[in-house]
């Protein structure tokens, strides 16, 4: 199957309300939550591309059965304060909202370079072939779908400070600790 | 000269008759007659076949009994671009084409259509003719494209080019440590879509218009480049003047800190596949980016 439209529509036609800068929101992953069941891949494949496909899905669960500790993790977008993949766009088809804060992508302005791919520490943006260009998290306009359908609350929409302590506190902290 | 008396018939294998015009306005440039050359109307005559278009079933079984027909030694010049690729009809129910899949091409003349120009340059070098001011003739006209040539010092490999072509001319080979970016010159249509896209101004479509060539997989320009071997996994993932390009840029545009670089740059060196699929790489991935959300959010509160 080539091609992949959003099953609800666009933004406006779904009824979202986009938030002002006041509430700018992001999502965080809590890896002690999880409980793998990848809910939340199903939820962003359908609601990007209309199918079940986990390849689609902009959000990606890990699990590793032979480690200790933290046996789970997620790839998803941070919508970066100042994100990389913005500032290695040649030719600018990722942008920083403004008024909401997401990393937002323009489709007919990428060229498939591959350069977010590649630069992005985490390589959230991927390639989609059937649309030759790169794809990445949109923040479904939104309402993420992956928080709507995750039942342990590992997902969660937060505001944009609480997020930063969050990771601090989980990926700096935790760091020095070790 | 190299074919005594060239006697050359025109087949019409299906094309759009672009090419015949081109072709025709030969006689408007140089008084074809005094070369040496003739027209001639059956193929019993000929010894050289000229063949616009890209051969349909009608003129499959037809173009096949002209080859026949023609005196040898038998030369097979096979003008535009319908020859080498089908061109705009390629994947058209009725195509049986490209020429060569019907009978042996000798020598491709690109273009849709190509300029009457370089029909008679092609000519000229294949029949061993001599044209005064070719040259010149030659050179593409002011705000017109020539071939696209890449430059292997700037281009960095990231294959944006090959994803915008509209023809698929440019081929994107992984060769052991090396990538290699063809410019192929059967497919190229020259659109200068590649000269828009390239982030770092590598490819250029230049003047030069020599666009006839007697291999058809031959490539017009291309880049050899060394591809950065994964740090977790080993295997060659992507061209290094790529991963040196974005951490170029990475710095010009965003304020780094040196942990935060020397990270930046690890990440670099690490594949896809390995970035996505390890849970350690991607605590390594998160921490660099809350490190880099911390920094910005803490100026902020500070200030």
């Amino acid at each position: 199957m080539s091609g992949c439209e959003r099953a609800g529509g666009a933004a406006w036609e779904v009824g979202y309300v986009v938030p002002s800068q006041s509430d700018a929101k992001v999502i965080v992953y809590e890896p002690q939550l999880c409980t793998g069941c990848r809910y939340c891949e199903v939820a962003c494949a359908v609601w990007h591309c209309g199918r079940i496909d986990v390849a689609q899905s902009r959000i990606r669960i890990l699990f590793d059965e032979a480690r200790t500790a933290e046996r789970y993790s997620a790839v998803n977008c941070q919508h970066c304060d100042d994100p990389i993949c913005c500032a290695v766009c040649p030719p600018e088809a990722l942008h920083k909202d403004e008024k909401t804060g997401w990393v937002m992508q323009n489709s007919s302005k990428c060229v498939g370079c591959e350069m977010c791919i590649v630069a992005c520490p985490l390589s959230v943006p991927f390639f989609d072939a059937a649309l030759n260009v790169a794809v990445k998290c949109d923040f479904c306009f939104g309402a993420p779908e992956c928080v709507k359908h995750c039942s342990s609350g590992a997902l969660r929409v937060v505001a944009r400070e609480d997020a930063v302590r969050f990771n601090e506190r989980l990926f700096l902290s935790a760091k020095e600790e070790q | 000269m190299g074919i005594q008396a060239t006697r050359i018939y025109r087949f019409d294998a299906s094309g759009c008759n672009g090419c015949d015009i081109e072709v025709l306005e030969i006689l408007a440039l140089v008084p074809v007659a005094e070369l040496g050359v003739e027209i001639v109307e059956t193929p019993k005559e000929a010894n050289v076949l000229l063949v616009t278009g890209g051969s349909n079933l009608k003129s499959k079984g037809e173009l096949e009994s002209a080859y026949a027909a023609i005196q040898e030694p038998r030369l097979v010049i096979a003008v535009g671009s319908c020859g080498a690729t089908m061109g705009i009809f390629k994947g058209g129910y009725a195509m049986t084409g490209p020429i060569d899949a019907i009978v042996p091409v000798d020598l491709y003349i690109m273009g849709c259509p190509p300029r009457p120009q370089v029909i008679l340059g092609a000519l000229a070098d294949a029949l061993q003719l001599k044209v005064e001011g070719l040259e010149t003739l030659l050179h593409t006209p002011q705000g017109f494209r020539g071939d696209p040539h890449v430059d292997q010092g700037k281009c960095i490999g990231c294959g944006a080019c090959a994803n915008v072509c509209p023809a698929d001319a440019i081929e994107i080979v992984e060769s052991g440590t090396e990538r290699l970016v063809r410019f192929m010159r059967k497919d190229c249509i020259f659109c200068a879509s590649c000269q828009e896209v390239c982030p770092t101004e590598a490819v250029e479509l230049h003047a030069g218009d020599k666009a006839w060539f007697r291999k058809k997989d031959a490539s017009m320009s291309e880049a050899r480049l060394q591809r950065r071997p994964c740090l977790v996994c080993g295997t060659p993932f992507l061209p290094d003047a790529q991963m040196n390009w974005a951490m170029n840029r990475a710095e010009e545009k965003l304020e780094l800190g040196t942990g935060d670089r020397s990270k930046l740059q690890r990440s670099l060196n690490i594949c896809m596949q390995c970035r996505r699929n390890s849970i350690g790489e991607v605590r390594e991935a998160k921490s660099l980016l809350a490190s880099l959300a911390s920094r910005a959010s803490g100026s902020g509160a500070r200030s």
